[in-house]
């Protein structure tokens, strides 16, 4: 999210998702497959286009299901976001489709941005991104004539080396339109986890502690040194994918692990094994034994969502309650008890002792306590409580007070930082693209039935039934060339590692790409991602490698 | 603008624009329906909500009509109540008498209207097997069309709700059927087994596999809670049994989705009692017992152990690391899949406890 | 979604390409599902692909071809359609059906049908889109060698016919517009563009016209809600889909002279304001869909249709559809939803057609008949039309009696005519020893009547007398026929017929049909009549559309005239 804050001063989804499906005319979804990673959203957005007539354009290299709803199919190659995007904003300047009151008012950098998108002229586009340039030019017409226009993305966006800067980018095209702060409008990067949203908001980052204070700033460090009564680190830490490395180059010696799966959902998986073989000591709070319990020296057994109290934030950042139906099961406690019984132990073995800190403590009966410890460090979250939460109130932060009804539309008259950046920003091509020897593009995400490393997913039973194993991808034109028919095992190989898999042939991938999915362990396609990071915000390249893909062998045979 | 009725007698305002219905459920008239839903478009199939009508010849479907200035209506002369009962004879003539062991008995809407007009089942009409009963492969979705009224809540909720047209209305008159696809099965048929069909079914002609036959709707305790898969955050309740979550339903105040869920979120519940999960603390043979770490032989076995000694073995090679190799040699990794509440306090842990600022986690991923 | 079990396909060329000649557009449906048909290509898989090439949802194709009884998914061969309506009944089709099975071979395809609107030519079938009859076992072999039976004969008047719009009967050839133009068509027309559209409607209004369908709403009161209507595009359409028992009429309009049809239907563009017109006809009338076709396409040469009629600004166009059998689709609502290429079933009202009617557009729909009457009422002006009787209801219509009388078929006569002159004067009195038992007026929806109403003077007030007008249908029945009898064929036609959408028909008549079927067999039970009654009051009061309410005429008057006999039924 350091693409939205670096253009707004805020990271999060700037509007709601009732106010999207009620009130855009138009609607940009680049890089989500909505409708299978946010099935309800994707439900949503499908009745705004019956109900309402929506006019919905989709940029996905793959003809997801959302093309369906779509009045326009932007077919983009992958990895030419950022071309792409210039482009549609080349064809708005050359219309003067810009809103030049939003832009004088809101808004600075905009001549070093327009210079920047003039060198994106569609033909130049079209070559790049593959889109006819008929079609920029139709998208550039709906995307900025009907107002207010939503961008809805995920991780289609993020996870390339340049994701940052696509973000940005998106940015500067809802500050191009005067999309921002208004219903029905906004940058909406869609959360992918149940809790991504929290967990980001609770300081669970390297830079940032509760409610993005920088870890960096000495104002921030003095408040939380204050609340917990320890002098604390003042450089940033180590992000999830510098830390596994981290393990083979002797800064890492020991991991606490709550609830994740880095074995199966980090890129290159077999370095990634590698590095948890490494490391000194590893403890795993989980629900189920993992790929990378494996490697675990220690393992806590938590509990399911059912289980246990607390909130969650979803991706629009309202705060809602998660109920305990049952007690946990067997010896397992709630999460929130064993990292509190943990950090106590720890604090009374003594070497780091807190001082006179005013949330010091770890005397928590219940996770209400810990809440209103967050609220009051965080400031988002200042106003938020059970007991509104209770009443069904719609929390959206920022809640600054127990009085403030919540923030659904964010960037309302202001930025966070003040003026929204506009950044120029450049076509650079992914990290890995085919060569002779890896012909073909290797694509990677997830699929309606399974959740990420599948972990809870392949343990149901109707989700398997459906959806039993890895399927790959491939274009029947490709499968023709390849002698592949549907349902044959294949082979796809990366510089990294390979993996066999049963291939699906359909035309939802275009020519030359292959896409697949890391629900499976034994044919995850981790083993073949490369884990060439985004600068910035170290978000790896899944969705671009090059790979090799070849018959293993007929059923019949 | 507002539109004065009477209703029963009673004078009641309402919106124009409204229909009779409406206005009644407003001023808390109850009149019943079963096509009916307030989520769906209405298309006055079933004809239980007819009511009398001053100066109409003919009863007027409440669900469909729109109120008029000065209009009297009545929801339950001798004539609206003769008519009700009749068509839902004409419904449970064509509808197997099992409520015995209906997995939807005590939820079901024909079922409380059948109660409430004391309707005596007919001896004639479709009975038993017209359809094979549980007819579709689907995992989680149990379509028995023996149950079917055709009030086409399902064709309508998913083309409405879920956006999808799986279900469609085939043949006509007395053969009439709801069918997926070309008279596919479901999976065939594009369906997502979102199960908004079955949520919205007003009888038990869909209903769910995954806990059939686990327990009766009164002896089912609901929890709303919020979903822990994607971030749309939405809500639903547990349907707990015992210490079992036996299932999920849709709860129609559920602020975000209301009545609608994926297949995950609605079917993807069993792995919370499934046998692989880790109920006990347990660690390495060779730490247990004070040894060099080893990944060989019964060296690397697990050993269950309770949890004092799991947490203290954990705090004690923790502080072993940091003392070592400071307190930047330990990662900590939290999870997005954890309430809040366990967020901040993994953040508290790592800045506070540890020391150091190496915490993320998979939002990257 | 990705589902192992969705297998790519692309979609057929050849389904691509019969999609494309169609016009790729929903609203051509039937058109394409007939086709396949024709093709016996019309399976769950074709409608699946035919489906995705229109950008449809399976279903929803699906639902449209199971709903029509001429279109089968199923294997079949060369279809002869035998009628199983009420006429057809009483002269012995069922054993003519058994001896097409015995002798038509496996080249053949047997099926029984809904009444064919071959009333005149009992016991008819319909071989492939060739009517036939009467067609006698004895027949059977030359029939299966391309014998198809000899038409009747209209050309000659009936004692007191008042005859207009068969004025032109066997005078003219059908197919020839220069034979029309000489016996006087689009002189309604053309005295029409020579005045105001406001000046037609009024003269509509004033001439009384009421809607040949049955309810007998006004003509021109219907085309004044449209013409006021809000909406750029309006439309003009003829219901032709004539699927009740008793009824030619239209059949036989088109047949003696398409262009009187064409030229009402263009006059009421013009004072509508509509430039599209669509005649809705039933598939069993493959025939005059062509003929009506071919008179479009001299029409549009001669500059009588199209684009700038005679020179004048006004523009009309008419398509023919063709429906696929389906009795429901003459619901005014139901044909809409037809036209529109879906299911045809009745729409919530309000909005009625004439402010939203197809494509939600304002929409006069009016009866084939209808149509052909404006020509001469535009021609020779309303006194004409109102002295062509004394009767309170003005001008003429077309009446089809049947069953036990000497001669049974079509003419043309005014309103206010009884029971008894119909047998007497225009049906040539009871057939040779048969005498009056009861009567079903007005069509299969109509009244069922003993003596007691033979004096009443019948028109589309005289329902609340108890003897309905219908359409003009009169099944005139003698002691042989069981009132039961006649009913339960009657039910059985309505429960074949019923669109399912309601309970009240779906599942009343077929309880109806179940219980005369019963009584019939001797298995009657205290109650029976009881529950009859119940379930016509109910079809009346519940159902959803004017058909399924209608079901409740012919019950109802059954069992008030009858009541004892019906009584009778019930047994132990």
């Amino acid at each position: 999210m350091a693409g939205l804050t670096t253009s707004f001063g805020s990271g999060a989804m700037s509007n709601s998702m009732d106010d999207i499906a009620d009130f855009a005319r138009a609607i940009l979804v680049i890089g989500s497959n909505t409708t299978e990673q946010h099935p309800v959203f994707g439900t949503m957005l499908r009745r705004a286009v019956r109900r309402r007539g929506v006019q919905l354009v989709v940029a996905d290299p793959r003809r997801i299901d959302l093309v369906d709803f779509a009045v326009l199919h932007l077919q983009q190659k992958p990895g030419t976001d950022i071309a792409l995007v210039n482009g549609l904003m080349n064809i708005v300047l050359e219309k003067g489709w810009e809103d030049r009151t939003f832009i004088a008012g809101r808004t600075e950098g905009f001549e070093d941005f327009r210079e920047t998108v003039q060198r994106y002229p569609p033909d130049k586009v079209a070559e790049i991104t593959g889109v006819p340039v008929e079609q920029l030019y139709r998208a550039a017409e709906i995307l900025a004539l009907q107002k207010p226009m939503a961008v809805i993305w995920a991780m289609g966006i993020t996870q390339h080396i340049v994701g940052v800067h696509n973000v940005m980018n998106l940015a500067n095209l809802q500050m191009l339109l005067g999309n921002m702060g208004l219903p029905g409008g906004g940058v909406n990067p869609l959360r992918g986890q149940n809790n991504v949203q929290g967990a980001c908001d609770m300081g669970g980052l390297p830079n940032v502690y509760p409610a993005y204070q920088v870890v960096t700033n000495p104002e921030s460090r003095r408040k939380f040194e204050t609340a917990w009564g320890v002098p604390l680190p003042d450089k940033v830490g180590l992000t999830a994918t510098e830390m596994i490395p981290g393990v083979l180059q002797d800064k890492i010696h020991a991991l606490y692990i709550l609830g994740e799966d880095p074995a199966t959902s980090d890129p290159d998986s077999g370095h990634v094994r590698k590095c948890l073989d490494g490391v000194d000591f590893l403890v795993l709070q989980e629900i189920f034994p993992s790929e990378t319990s494996q490697f675990a020296d220690v393992l806590l057994p938590g509990v399911t969502f059912a289980e246990k109290e607390g909130t969650f934030t979803n991706t629009e950042r309202r705060v809602q309650l998660v109920r305990k139906a049952i007690e946990p099961l067997g010896q397992a406690h709630p999460d929130w008890q064993i990292i509190t019984d943990l950090a106590n132990l720890m604090l009374a073995a003594g070497e780091r002792q807190p001082v006179d800190g005013t949330h010091a403590g770890w005397q928590y009966q219940t996770p209400a306590n810990i809440l209103s410890e967050i609220c009051a460090l965080t400031p988002s979250y200042a106003g938020i409580s059970y007991a509104r939460l209770e009443k069904g109130e719609r929390l959206q932060w920022p809640v600054p007070n127990s009085d403030h009804p919540g923030t659904p539309i964010l960037h309302i008259n202001k930025f966070a930082r003040g003026v929204g950046k506009f950044a120029p920003l450049e076509d650079i091509p992914p990290a890995e693209i085919p060569d002779d020897d890896y012909p073909m593009l290797l694509s990677t995400g997830r699929v309606l039935y399974h959740w990420h490393g599948g972990s809870m997913t392949r343990r149901s039973a109707g989700l398997s039934a459906i959806y039993n194993q890895a399927l790959v991808e491939v274009n029947p034109e490709d499968a023709n060339r390849l002698g592949l028919k549907n349902q044959d095992r294949l082979r796809v190989t990366s510089r990294r590692g390979a993996i066999e898999a049963e291939a699906w042939i359909t035309d939802r991938v275009p020519l030359g790409v292959v896409y697949a999915n890391f629900h499976f362990p034994d044919s995850s396609a981790n083993e073949l991602t490369i884990a060439a990071l985004d600068p910035i915000a170290k978000i790896p390249e899944y969705k671009v490698c090059a790979v090799r893909v070849e018959l293993v062998q007929s059923p019949e045979s | 603008m507002s539109v004065n009725l009477t209703v029963d007698q009673k004078k009641i305002q309402a919106q124009a624009g409204q229909t009779i219905l409406q206005a009644a459920r407003e001023n808390y008239i109850d009149i019943p329906t079963l096509c009916f839903h307030k989520d769906l478009s209405p298309t006055g199939n079933c004809r239980i909500c007819m009511v009398e009508v001053a100066g109409q010849r003919l009863l007027q479907a409440a669900c469909v009509t729109p109120i008029t200035e000065g209009m009297q209506v009545e929801t339950r002369s001798p004539r609206v109540v003769q008519s009700r009962k009749l068509n839902l004879e004409l419904m449970l003539a064509n509808h197997p008498q099992d409520c015995l062991t209906c997995d939807v008995s005590g939820e079901c809407e024909l079922q409380d209207l059948a109660y409430d007009y004391k309707v005596n089942v007919p001896a004639w009409g479709a009975k038993g097997t017209r359809y094979l009963p549980d007819s579709d492969p689907n995992p989680f979705i149990r379509v028995d069309m023996n149950r079917c009224i055709l009030c086409r809540r399902c064709v309508l909720a998913c083309a409405e709700i879920q956006g999808r047209d799986v279900w469609g209305v085939a043949q006509r008159g007395f053969e009439e059927q709801i069918v997926a696809g070309a008279g596919t099965t479901l999976l065939e048929a594009r369906c997502e087994s979102c199960g908004q069909c079955v949520a919205y079914c007003p009888t038990g002609a869909l209903s769910n596999k995954l806990n059939y036959g686990l327990a009766r709707a009164h002896q089912v305790r609901k929890v709303m809670t919020t979903c822990a898969y994607c971030g749309v955050g939405c809500q639903f309740d547990l349907l707990v049994k015992g210490n079992r979550v036996i299932g999920v339903s849709s709860n129609p105040g559920a602020p975000v989705n209301g009545m609608a869920l994926c297949v995950k979120g609605r079917y993807g519940y069993d792995y919370i009692h499934h046998p692989d999960r880790v109920l006990t603390p347990q660690v390495r043979r060779y730490l247990l017992e004070g040894r060099q770490k080893s990944r060989t032989g019964s060296e690397w076995d697990w050993v269950k152990v309770d949890w004092q000694v799991a947490l203290q073995l954990t705090a004690g090679k923790l502080a072993s690391t940091r003392s070592s190799f400071g307190a930047d040699s330990i990662g900590v990794l939290t999870s997005a899949k954890c309430t809040n509440e366990e967020n901040y306090l993994m953040n508290k842990f790592a800045r506070q406890v540890i020391g150091t600022n190496n915490i993320d986690h998979c939002a990257r991923l | 979604m990705t589902n192992r079990r969705i297998i790519y396909k692309p979609i057929p060329d050849a389904i691509r390409e019969l999609v494309h000649k169609h016009g790729g557009d929903r609203s051509d449906v039937l058109e394409i599902l007939r086709d396949l048909d024709r093709q016996q290509k019309l399976n769950p898989e074709s409608v699946t692909d035919t489906a995705r090439a229109l950008g449809l949802p399976a279903a929803e194709l699906f639902g449209v071809a199971t709903f029509y009884s001429m279109l089968s998914l199923a294997p079949r061969k060369n279809v002869i359609r035998v009628c199983d309506g009420p006429v057809c009944s009483e002269t012995k089709a069922a054993a003519l059906r058994q001896a097409l099975e015995a002798q038509a071979g496996g080249a053949w395809s047997i099926e029984r049908s809904s009444c064919l609107g071959l009333c005149d030519r009992a016991p008819a079938v319909l071989v492939g889109e060739q009517p036939a009859g009467p067609v006698q076992v004895e027949t059977v072999p030359q029939l299966l060698q391309g014998w198809r039976g000899d038409l009747p004969d209209y050309s000659q008047a009936r004692q007191g016919e008042v005859r207009v719009m068969l004025a032109n009967a066997g005078k003219l050839e059908p197919d020839s517009i220069d034979s029309a133009l000489a016996n006087g068509a689009y002189a309604g027309l053309s005295k029409a563009l020579a005045s105001t559209p406001e000046a037609v409607l009024g003269l509509v209004e004033a001439s009384g016209l009421q809607g040949r369908g049955g309810a007998g709403f006004s003509v021109g009161r219907k085309w004044r809600f449209v013409a006021q209507a809000k909406g750029d595009q309006k439309y003009i359409l003829c219901n032709a889909d004539e699927s009740e028992p008793l009824i030619f009429k239209d059949r036989l309009l088109i047949d003696i002279d398409p262009h009187q049809v064409l030229e009402g239907m263009a006059i009421g563009g013009y004072a509508c304001g509509a430039s599209e017109g669509y005649i809705y006809i039933r598939g069993e009338y493959a025939a005059q869909a062509r003929r009506l076709e071919r008179a479009i396409a001299q029409a549009e040469q001669k500059g009588w249709l199209g684009s700038n009629i005679q020179g004048t600004p006004f523009t009309f166009n008419i398509h023919v559809h063709l429906g696929a059998g389906a009795y429901i689709c003459g619901e005014e609502t139901a044909l809409i939803e037809s036209l529109e290429g879906k299911r045809g079933e009745p729409r919530l009202r309000p909005p009625f057609p004439p402010s939203r009617g197809l494509h939600g557009c304002p929409t006069a729909v009016n009866n084939l008949e209808s149509f052909a009457v404006v020509r001469h009422i535009l021609n020779k002006g309303t006194d004409w039309w109102k002295a062509l009787s004394s009767y309170a209801v003005p001008g003429t219509k077309l009446y089809m009696v049947l069953g036990k009388v000497r001669r049974p078929g079509l003419f043309e006569a005014p309103f206010g005519l009884t029971l008894r002159q119909i047998i007497e004067e225009f049906g040539g009195g009871m057939a040779d020893g048969s005498s009056f038992h009861f009567a079903l007026t007005g069509g299969a929806a109509g009244t069922l009547v003993d003596q007691s109403l033979l004096d009443v003077p019948i028109d589309y007030g005289s329902s609340a007398r108890g003897i309905s007008i219908g359409a003009g249908g009169f099944l005139v029945c003698d002691q042989t026929v069981a009132p039961v009898s006649l009913l339960r064929e009657l039910m059985h036609f309505f429960a074949v017929e019923s669109c399912g959408k309601c309970t009240p028909c779906r599942v009343g008549t077929w309880r109806a049909r179940e219980i005369l079927g019963h009584m019939l067999a001797g298995d009657g039970r205290p109650g029976d009549v009881a529950e009859l009654r119940a379930l016509s009051d109910n079809l009346l009061l519940a159902s959803f559309c004017g058909l399924g309410q209608s079901v409740s005429v012919p019950l109802n008057s059954a069992l008030a005239h009858f009541a004892d006999e019906f009584q009778s039924y019930e047994h132990g």
